[in-house]
């Protein structure tokens, strides 16, 4: 018997279902119906949590699949060989791949040590009215898509390096024993050294996203002791907050350093496009992405497409292996946080 | 408002006990705020060297509030604020060109929570004495392992000494802190609850440690824990909804308190 | 006691707090610097270009005047296409993680791969159904530049969905199954509900994320110079038609994808500041 007056719950949240009540209905025979439906929605759910599976093991067999062809010609010389020649159809990846690696290294070196900075910026020395503020405009950063980096780039960026900046490197440089080769001339504007720079403002805002919630989760009574001491707040900031949160900062850098290896437009606009290993950070290159993103629809023939999904086969190794060590960690700090 | 005109709550002596107080730090008029709330009013007392001054009274009441004062540890958050006079040695603490850094170096503070930092035992300690003294590393291994006697820990982890701090048991962290704040060799070592967390048998040792430490610290303590107060302390204050109710020796605030007050929580009227 | 606060030591110490605390300052000047920097450029250039016609006309060829009708709508469409097929399967994927399935094996296997794939390379993404679909078909797509960008999205909604499903209190749920509600019910009917908001925000970042991508779309989808919604063949897209006007020599090319690019840039931060706004709506209700 339901109250008089007022509709029966379930008949509020059936609503909707196409399923009415009435009074006399056996609400057994109903919820019967409702049982299948229940199951059946499980199993749905189930399903598409398998598909995420799917889609990874997707990409790893499909991946897989189309190196073959060159993998079988070229076996394991494929990971050293420099030679990229289309035409007598010899290739070999060592020039993508130091691309993208150095790269990626001139990122990490220049975003997290700023990173590093602007989280304690953000968590010590700001005041609290600007925190928020500025915590979005760093996250706004991270939104910019890529291909609108890779054409700031290309147009405004590198033109700028080629008059002022290289050539002000090349002189300093110029003299000195291992460095010279580092920073040979001449000023393209474009090459390694400026898609790392460009990639180091692309990966800042992860690096300091992260650091900055590890340093916020540190306890205060941690920080408060260390002040009680009379540290100061760099000391509180290097000695005690830091080490507390090394795991949590050590993930982000691995994610960001997952993001810049993996990074295409950005690199591919600025990067020269050259297949060749120079000593001069200063020269083209060229990194995996960029090469793919460049070539394969032009790659005419089986082996020069097969070898060019073989270059994106070690960049989704080299990420995965990145990205899962950062997941772990990450995982064991939470673990540590809440256990 | 001059200082002769501000009345000091009395010190009644035990008859027959003649003593020499220094006031180590002195608090007049002091008035705290977090943000428009009031937490501490017009509060008057005075911390004397070489001795314990116990801070009891119900939760809420302000101890901890007046504690951190001492060393303007609420100086780390906005909208926290103190009014009046506080000195320590005679020089004003709450004026802005106060160094606090320094001051917290002559004020150490040991908290409720063992808060033993992400380093070695020995590195907590050294970490301190590095921060005011080059020293060669044989003269700072002493003082390490003096701050650890004077904490009653070298027994105890002297095998240990380059195992993580948090890998000690709790009351073994506390006792790790004091020992880290007594290394930098303050004036006054503030205790803020600093038993609270532990078990009876840590507690007890802590209580120990305390009496030992008073000769040569000026020492103030907070506790919920009034029979704490009594066997710990030489002089207690008793606080209630932040003022300073009661003020005097402990033998005589627990055996013959002035203010109804008072004697309602010390006889458990309210907690 | 034997501390001397006069020591050069001390002196030092305030010296190496002053210069990193400098430093500290200078480091958010500068990544702040960069943003204004960009938007700035962006700003400039795109909008001298930006006129009626770019949303009226098709690409030119070069040397011409034109606009940007076609890869806008091509956009469109696949964007759209993507959230229809990605979202469903993101929701219900996060809800199985969520809610049937929360300390089950089987989530904490696809949660590990779930963040993996979010931040996996996207350019793998396209390789992955250029092999699936592109090779396959014999033909580039838009189903196929669809569907790629259909991949990244499930990860984002797989994510929130999970998240905010988390965060709907148990008390909620409790109070549905004592009403004798069935298990899907109660979380179509009320979970959803109370975590509605929060979904939304997470599609919207799916979308902002997308309307960026190039990377999968320049071996699916390809490019399409002409008026074209025929999604069984190359469909041109706004993201690979800045990528080729901008690295060509012609001028009204580099022109329109200076203003193409605005246009990607206001759609994204439109939908991150929406997503926002939502995030705190939540919060504050």
């Amino acid at each position: 018997m339901q109250p008089t007056g007022r509709p029966p719950v379930v008949d509020v949240a059936l609503q909707g279902s196409g399923i009415t009540v009435a009074d006399q209905v056996d609400r057994a025979r109903v919820l019967q119906r409702l049982r299948l439906g229940d199951a059946a929605y499980r199993q749905l759910t189930r399903a598409a949590a398998i598909t995420v599976l799917i889609i990874l093991g997707g990409i790893i067999v499909s991946l897989v699949w189309g190196s073959l062809p060159a993998l079988r010609t070229f076996g394991v010389s494929f990971l050293y060989e420099d030679a990229w020649n289309p035409v007598t159809e010899k290739f070999g990846a060592i020039a993508p791949i130091y691309g993208t690696i150095v790269t990626s290294i001139i990122a990490m070196l220049i975003a997290v040590p700023v990173g590093l900075f602007i989280a304690v910026f953000l968590t010590e020395l700001c005041p609290m009215w600007l925190r928020r503020p500025v915590g979005i405009a760093i996250e706004l950063l991270a939104g910019i898509p890529s291909i609108i980096y890779g054409i700031w780039g290309l147009f405004v960026f590198a033109p700028f390096l080629q008059q002022h900046v290289q050539p002000f490197l090349i002189a300093l440089f110029g003299e000195l024993p291992v460095l010279s080769y580092l920073f040979a001339g001449p000023p393209y504007g474009i090459g390694i050294l400026t898609a790392g720079l460009i990639l180091a403002i692309m990966v800042l805002p992860f690096v300091t996203s992260i650091s900055r919630d590890v340093f916020e989760a540190v306890p205060p009574v941690l920080k408060e002791a260390a002040y009680g001491l009379g540290c100061t707040t760099w000391e509180v900031s290097r000695y005690v907050v830091l080490p507390y949160a090394r795991v949590g900062v050590i993930g982000g850098v691995m994610l960001g350093l997952g993001r810049a290896l993996g990074e295409t437009m950005a690199v591919t606009f600025v990067i020269g496009n050259a297949h060749r290993i120079s000593g001069s950070l200063l020269a083209p290159g060229t990194t995996i992405s960029a090469t793919i993103a460049n070539e394969f629809t032009e790659a005419v023939g089986d082996l020069y497409t097969s070898a060019l999904i073989a270059l994106g086969l070690i960049l989704f190794v080299i990420t995965f292996i990145v990205l899962a060590a950062a997941r772990l960690m990450l995982m064991r700090l939470n673990a540590r946080v809440g256990g | 408002m001059s200082m002769a005109a501000i009345t000091v709550p009395t010190v009644t002596h035990t008859p027959g006990h003649v003593e020499d107080l220094t006031e180590k730090v002195s608090v007049r008029n002091l008035d705290f705020y977090y943000g428009d709330n009031r937490a501490l009013k017009n509060i008057n007392v005075s911390l004397y060297q070489g001795k314990v001054t116990a801070f009891i009274g119900p939760s809420g009441c302000g101890k901890s509030t007046l504690l951190r004062v001492l060393n303007r540890m609420y100086d780390l958050y906005p909208n926290q604020n103190a009014t009046g006079h506080v000195t320590l040695d005679n020089e004003d603490i709450l004026s802005s060109s106060q160094d606090l850094n320094l001051l917290r170096a002559k004020v150490g503070m040991v908290f409720q929570k063992p808060t033993p930092f992400p380093m070695t035992i020995f590195e907590n300690i050294a970490f301190g004495i590095r921060l005011y003294e080059r020293l060669p590393k044989s003269e700072l291994e002493d003082r390490v392992k003096h701050a650890l006697h004077r904490a009653a820990l070298w027994e105890e982890v002297k095998d240990k000494l380059g195992a993580n701090g948090l890998s000690l048991s709790g009351g073994q962290q506390q006792r790790l802190c004091i020992a880290r704040t007594v290394a930098v060799r303050p004036d006054v070592i503030l205790f803020d609850e600093p038993c609270s967390a532990l078990d009876p048998i840590s507690t007890a040792k802590i209580e120990e440690l305390i009496d030992e430490l008073k000769d040569d610290y000026t020492i103030a303590i907070v506790t919920h824990n009034m029979q704490q107060a009594a066997r710990v302390s030489d002089f207690t204050a008793f606080m209630y909804l932040g003022e300073l109710v009661e003020f005097g020796e402990t033998t005589r605030i627990f055996t013959n308190p002035n203010d109804r007050r008072t004697q309602d929580y010390i006889t458990g009227r309210f907690g | 006691m034997a501390t001397t606060f006069q020591s050069p030591l001390y002196a030092s110490r305030r010296r190496r707090n002053r210069i990193s605390m400098a430093l500290a300052f200078a480091a958010t000047a500068f990544g702040l610097s960069w943003l204004v920097l960009i938007l700035a450029v962006l700003l400039w250039e795109g909008f001298s270009g930006l006129s009626l016609s770019v949303f009226t006309e098709m690409t030119p060829p070069p040397g011409s005047a034109g606009g940007l009708l076609n890869p806008i709508a091509g956009s469109l469409v696949m964007t759209t296409i993507a959230v229809l097929i990605g979202t469903p399967l993101g929701i219900l994927a996060g809800t199985y993680m969520a809610e049937y399935g929360r300390y089950d094996g089987l989530t904490t296997v696809v949660r590990f791969i779930n963040d993996i794939l979010l931040s996996a390379p996207s350019i793998v993404v396209g390789l992955f159904v250029y092999e699936v679909m592109v090779a396959q078909m014999g033909h580039f797509s838009g189903w196929a530049g669809a569907v790629s960008l259909a991949v990244i999205v499930v990860p984002v909604v797989v994510r929130t969905t999970e998240d905010m499903l988390i965060l709907v209190p148990d008390t909620l749920r409790e109070a549905a199954a004592s009403i004798g509600l069935p298990r899907s019910m109660m979380i179509t009917k009320v979970a959803y509900r109370a975590a509605r908001a929060g979904m939304v925000t997470g599609v919207l970042l799916a979308v902002a994320r997308i309307s960026g991508e190039t990377a999968p779309l320049l071996f699916t989808a390809l490019n399409n110079q002409f008026w074209s919604l025929n999604l069984n063949a190359p469909v041109a897209s706004l993201p690979v038609v800045i990528f080729q006007f901008a690295l060509s020599p012609y001028h009204d090319w580099q022109k329109l994808a200076w203003t193409g690019a605005l246009i990607i840039t206001l759609a994204v931060l439109a939908l991150s500041i929406i997503a926002r706004l939502l995030a705190a709506q939540r919060r504050s209700s």
